[in-house]
């Protein structure tokens, strides 16, 4: 668990340290792009914990989310439509379920190991 | 977590992207709160510089204006005018209405005060040589009005009910005499019961006018 920790204090850093100050008028643009990262990392996260972690879906998933994401809002913004709200609502959305099974996984694990049924309710495909 | 280190790379990856972009729209927000209120900052800094300019250069035209008007003959307009607190020898009397019913038939407006006696008692109180003169903290001026104003009596444009105080500076004893004397004011009033106290004392207050004297008619002329 040390790397992606390591990775996000990097990101911070970076981010400090960058000369660019992205205009007001993108700061929807970079919302979203935020949720889709997070949820991305959750999504791994999960899949990992379920064993169904793949390098080549989670790396796909997180591009094609990413830039569906900011499509969607780059177009309502450009139609008057505010599809910012469907993408925040639907990556909270996923974040907050991504999290909940992972949370219980990990309780399960720590009382019990877990027996075959649970294992089968768990086994979802994330991306 | 074997498995999870598999994925750990990219995840890892993805943790600095999401680091880097929450760095940035952090900056970006407290850039923006930091904006505004500097921005306001300015508007007012600047407003404030022009206030103080403007301020500065009416003082120096009120200095100039006062110079040009030399310092002694100012006062001694201004006390003319009625414009300075004057204190000094004096009568303070007090009005009020009667206490006594009418009687049947009789008018009831004659038992309580109106504008017409306070204008007598003030009359004759500057014929007596009273220097400054107050109504219930009005002062009076060269352009003040006495006037009935339905129950109440106007000075200087403010009303004020019973019981009256007028306070006049002069010489103590004459004005007393001036307003005590036989077939007088104090004497009329008697008759139909208003009650007028008058104390003679040392030091009278008069307060000064407080309003504003403005000329919107009449314009300085040559003699003719």
């Amino acid at each position: 668990m040390a790397l992606p920790i390591i990775g996000l204090i990097l990101g911070l850093i970076l981010g400090t340290l960058c000369p660019i100050l992205i205009p007001i008028a993108y700061s929807k643009l970079f919302s979203v792009a935020i949720l889709v990262s997070l949820d991305a990392i959750f999504g791994g996260l999960r899949a990992a914990a379920n064993n169904k972690f793949e390098n080549v879906v989670f790396i796909t998933g997180f591009f094609s989310n990413a830039l569906m994401a900011t499509l969607l809002v780059y177009i309502g913004d450009r139609l008057g439509i505010d599809l910012y709200y469907v993408a925040l609502l639907a990556f909270g959305f996923r974040i907050f379920k991504n999290l909940a099974s992972l949370r219980r996984h990990y309780i399960r694990k720590s009382m019990h190991s877990p027996t075959v049924e649970e294992k089968s309710t768990l086994n979802e495909v994330v991306e | 977590m074997r498995i999870i280190k598999k994925g750990q790379i990219s995840i890892a990856s993805v943790c600095m992207v999401v680091g880097f972009l929450l760095a940035l729209q952090f900056r970006m927000t407290e850039d923006m709160r930091a904006t505004i209120p500097y921005q306001r900052i300015e508007e007012l800094s600047d407003r404030l510089l022009s206030v103080e300019k403007e301020r500065d250069a009416l003082l120096k035209e009120v200095a100039n204006l006062s110079s040009r008007l030399g310092g002694e003959t100012e006062t001694v307009l201004k006390q003319r005018a009625g414009l300075t607190p004057m204190k000094g020898e004096g009568v303070i009397i007090r009005m009020d209405d009667s206490k006594q019913n009418s009687r049947a038939g009789e008018n009831q407006n004659l038992y309580i005060i109106h504008d017409d006696d306070i204008l007598r008692v003030i009359n004759e109180l500057r014929a007596a040589g009273a220097e400054a003169v107050s109504i219930n903290g009005q002062r009076l001026i060269g352009t003040s009005e006495v006037r009935c104003a339905g129950p109440t009596i106007s000075v200087n444009n403010v009303r004020s009910s019973t019981p009256f105080e007028i306070r006049a500076i002069g010489k103590g004893k004459d004005l007393e005499n001036a307003l005590k004397m036989r077939g007088g004011v104090a004497e009329t009033l008697k008759v139909w019961g208003i009650q007028m106290e008058i104390t003679v004392s040392d030091a009278v207050y008069v307060p000064p006018y407080r309003g504003v004297i403005r000329f919107n008619y009449a314009k300085v002329a040559e003699e003719e």
